[in-house]
């Protein structure tokens, strides 16, 4: 322990040498007093040294200039994070046997070396300057090779990163019939390109931080001038200012950390890993965050109607769309109520039941020992159950579970007389239903359900419509980023309503949505509506 | 200002629709029957004009004093301490109507849907939840009721169309048999009801647009009387002057819906409109009683009385009548007048007759 704390060796111009969290925190709180590099290479390097000891992926490459054998260079990266041939051809080679000797009939020397060195002798694209350690530290770790040059107290940054990562595949939790499939990736410059293909205009503006006072990531705040209200970018850009943690590991620790009611259960971000979803957002005039390491990018702010909107919505033709959606709202109902509907009619309100129907209902429960609302319960855990198996097991066994699966919630509950079949069919129509709204809704719906059902086995239909006014009323206080969760139906928008439950067709939605687009509100000209041009005469 | 929200006009108007709709739907029809037989909706129209005069007092008093509610620009007409007395019964007669109301609203389910729970626990539940909204504010409310309001109203026209196979216009028939004193008589029930625009006053302070309050008043009053009026039609084609025996006509009218034996029970539908009605408006003058205490106490913040006044209203709700008939009978014979002739009509009325000869408000002349 003791040599852990023991001072390492400290250049001229450095005063002290810590690092780890704490300290790094207390540089970026003083900008003023970062540390510079010396101009001795040596007091440099083992500054470096003492900074990445025990790092075994950073490489420190040291040799000389071919023309000059007085003037020393090293190479410093992370292995891995670099592109290994460029470093040998492009740095390597170029310095130790190409580089000119005379260039205008001045020589190298130890005090032009640099200039020297990065306009005759580095064959790399993007290279810039920089003195202070904090920056050359944090381009190392982020995959940028540095060049130091003795003699000199500046470092070449070369940009030649090259990482693996996973080819860009359809996305994985939202799928579409018709429409593009691309989605995000790991790496934040291939998700921004992504952005950038779809909306070619320097008016997309896509801003870079860095949070986690540990992990460093890297994020993007992207949003379109000129169409988002400026304010709302403020307030986003300030809540992230606010974020002091260690490490940023998912968008999802930003959604908790941003949004608006800390203790809902209802989002007010949305996620997605499709670029055009994205795209859309931002031409409506929404920010989206990007976060380094995730496909998982977060759009805001995000009202309740988009749980029954999908990307596809927008690209199928708008009659189907609209009912489609209807499909949808009927299904975000029914996850929601369907099993403390039928409890409360078991229980309660049997004559709500036609009679033939009563009849063979109360001839299925006659065998079955346990009140409806256990029974319902038993039989919705079992499904969430299933459920979470389904997504954590490994993949080779999939096949196994879902057939014991169905055998035990399908066919064998009822036989055993455990359960009714028709509490069967209520739990597997629930669950459907819940498959078909957008994810991050569904998940609280699904939460959500079983207060619904114990209000409802306590008191009915009473209960089941006291709840909804609850979630209702709830849901009514929400704002995200200071837009009403439940426009445009609460408050009514009149406009907004056209992409609402249903879609009207492109041609009529001519406005953006008026809580986010009001900055630009023209989407698109007005009568477009399409029709054959006249017969010429 | 205590109320920091604002509401837009369009959200005051469903405010004001839900809050007379709600509980008239339910007894009012059999009130008006009672005395004009089949040619109750003439008085139900004959209530829509006379409510006119006082939905025009009420707006015609707060745009004198712009930005107050009743209980602050009392003090301006009156002086502090007579100003105390009446602002202190204006808020036992919001009081007492939420109670009426909450009464109602446990009767209703109880009497209807759920005989062997006690009345008790409805109470609790409504009130918790209008606790829970107050706490949110008017804003939320509002939007609630945008939300509620248009299913109630899809709700009644899916049972008022679906019903058609059971109604029959003759039984309008003859019109006009009932003699004017009698139509008038009939009027007075739904006249009470509609007559709670009166409440909008303590709403008009926290309009995005104030001056549009007698638009809002006037389009309130015209489609509440539009609806009230369709509803009576409906139900009288459906089962004659002997509406008048019945507790609450429009459960009766949707147990008669019977289409092809599938499309039947209808009760949970109207049990869900009442609900989503009756929270609203019960909600509303809870709103109503918190935000004028506030006022009344000189408080900075209305919320921490919100708990306090739900006991009262809770406690209140329970003792205010022994049965459902005696609360009926409360309601139709001694509420309708006490209710038009003090605080809907006669105070506000008397109210701007003061204010007028003392000169005071702000943009008098």
């Amino acid at each position: 322990m003791a040599a852990f704390f023991k001072k390492p060796l400290r250049p001229r111009r450095v005063n002290s040498i810590k690092n780890g969290p704490y300290q790094e925190k207390k540089q970026t709180h003083h900008p003023s007093q970062s540390l510079l590099l010396s101009t001795d290479i040596d007091s440099n390097l083992n500054y470096l040294k003492a900074i990445f000891q025990d790092c075994s992926d950073v490489i420190f490459r040291e040799f000389l200039l071919a023309q000059n054998e007085q003037i020393k260079l090293a190479l410093i990266y992370t292995d891995g994070l670099t592109d290994k041939t460029q470093i040998s051809e492009q740095i390597m080679r170029a310095l130790t046997l190409e580089i000119p000797m005379v260039v205008h009939g001045e020589e190298i020397t130890r005090a032009n070396a640099l200039h020297f060195i990065k306009m005759k002798g580095l064959c790399i694209n993007q290279v810039r300057e920089s003195q202070k350690i904090e920056e050359i530290v944090s381009a190392i770790l982020s995959g940028e090779t540095v060049l130091l040059v003795d003699g000199h107290s500046t470092a070449l940054i070369n940009d030649i990163r090259s990482w693996e990562m996973r080819a860009i595949e359809d996305s994985k939790t939202e799928t579409v019939v018709r429409g593009p499939r691309e989605s995000f990736v790991e790496t934040l410059r291939t998700n921004t390109s992504m952005l950038r293909r779809k909306i070619k205009n320097p008016n997309l503006k896509i801003e870079m931080t860095k949070l986690g006072e540990v992990s460093k990531t890297d994020i993007a705040v992207a949003y379109i001038k000129g169409i988002v209200n400026q304010d709302l970018v403020t307030e986003v850009k300030s809540r992230l200012e606010k974020i002091k943690i260690d490490g940023i590991l998912d968008s999802g620790y930003l959604e908790e950390l941003i949004k608006d009611n800390a203790y809902s259960p209802f989002s007010t971000i949305s996620h997605t890993d499709r670029p055009d979803r994205v795209a859309a957002n931002l031409l409506e005039g929404r920010v989206a965050i990007l976060v380094d390491g995730t496909p998982v990018v977060l759009t805001m702010p995000y009202i309740f109607l988009e749980t029954i909107q999908t990307p596809e919505d927008y690209y199928e033709q708008s009659f189907f769309t609209s009912v489609i959606r209807i499909l949808r709202i009927g299904s975000l109902i029914a996850s929601l109520t369907l099993p403390s509907l039928y409890i409360a009619i078991i229980s309660f309100h049997h004559e709500m039941l036609p009679t033939p129907l009563l009849l063979s209902m109360a001839a299925q429960r006659e065998a079955v020992p346990f009140p409806v609302f256990v029974e319902a319960f038993l039989m919705e855990i079992a499904f969430e159950i299933i459920r979470e198996a389904g997504i954590r097991l490994p993949r080779p066994v999939g096949q196994a579970v879902s057939i014991v699966a169905a055998l035990i919630i399908g066919e064998a509950a009822v036989q055993a007389g455990l359960v009714a079949a028709a509490t069967v069919i209520v739990v597997s129509l629930t669950a459907m239903a819940s498959f078909t709204i957008y994810y991050s809704g569904s998940i609280t719906i699904r939460l959500l359900r079983f207060p619904l059902m114990i209000l409802a086995a306590s008191l009915g239909l009473f209960g089941l419509i006291s709840g909804i006014t609850i979630f209702v009323v709830h849901m009514a206080g929400l704002r995200s980023f200071g837009v009403p969760y439940l426009a445009p139906v609460g408050p009514i928008i009149t406009g907004d309503l056209k992409d609402s439950v249903v879609r009207v067709p492109w041609w009529a939605m001519n406005k953006r949505p008026y809580l986010m687009g009001q900055n630009n509100p023209q989407r698109e000209a007005s009568r477009l509506k399409p029709q054959p041009s006249r017969p010429k005469k | 200002m205590l109320e920091k929200g604002k509401i837009d006009s369009r959200q005051a108007v469903f405010l004001n629709i839900t809050m007379i709709i709600a509980t008239a739907l339910l007894v009012v029809p059999a009130m008006t029957t009672a005395h004009a037989n089949q040619d109750a909706w003439l008085s139900s129209v004959l209530a829509a004009l006379l409510v006119l005069p006082i939905a025009w007092i009420t707006v015609k008093l707060s745009s004198l004093f712009p930005g107050k509610t009743i209980i602050e620009y009392l003090e301006e007409i009156l002086g502090r301490w007579p100003a105390k007395v009446i602002g202190f019964l204006y808020l036992f007669w919001f009081v007492h109507i939420c109670s009426l109301m909450i009464r109602e609203y446990g009767d209703f389910i109880v009497t209807a849907f759920m005989p062997e729970t006690p009345l008790i626990v409805f109470h609790i539940v409504v009130v918790t939840i209008g606790a829970y909204t107050i706490k949110q504010g008017l804003e939320v409310l509002a939007r609630t009721n945008q939300i509620f309001l248009p299913l109630i109203l899809f709700s009644l026209v899916m049972i008022m169309s679906l019903a058609t196979p059971e109604k029959d216009l003759n039984r309008l028939l003859p019109v006009l048999e009932a003699s004017c004193v009698d139509i008038f008589k009939g009027s007075l029930a739904p006249l009470a009801w509609f007559g709670e625009i009166s409440t909008f006053t303590m709403i008009i302070p926290f309009l995005k647009k104030p001056t549009e309050a007698w638009r809002i008043a006037f389009i309130s009053i015209l489609l509440v009387g539009f609806i009230f009026t369709l509803l009576v039609i409906g139900i009288v084609t459906t089962f004659g002057p002997s509406v008048a025996a019945m507790t609450y006509p429009v459960l009766n009218e949707t147990r008669v819906i019977n289409i092809a034996k599938v499309i039947e029970r209808m009760d949970p539908v109207i049990m869900s409109v009442w609900v989503m009605g009756g929270f609203v408006k019960i909600t509303f003058f809870y709103y109503v009683i918190v935000l004028g205490s506030a006022q009344w106490l000189k408080l900075s913040e209305y919320r921490p009385l919100t708990m306090p006044v739900g006991i009262i209203l809770l406690a209140l709700s329970m003792a205010i009548a022994d049965n459902l008939l005696e609360s009926i009978h409360f309601l139709a014979n001694v509420w309708v007048f006490y209710a038009i002739s003090t605080f809907e009509l006669g105070i506000p009325l008397v109210l701007l007759i003061i204010a007028v000869i003392r000169g005071r408000g702000g943009n008098n002349n």
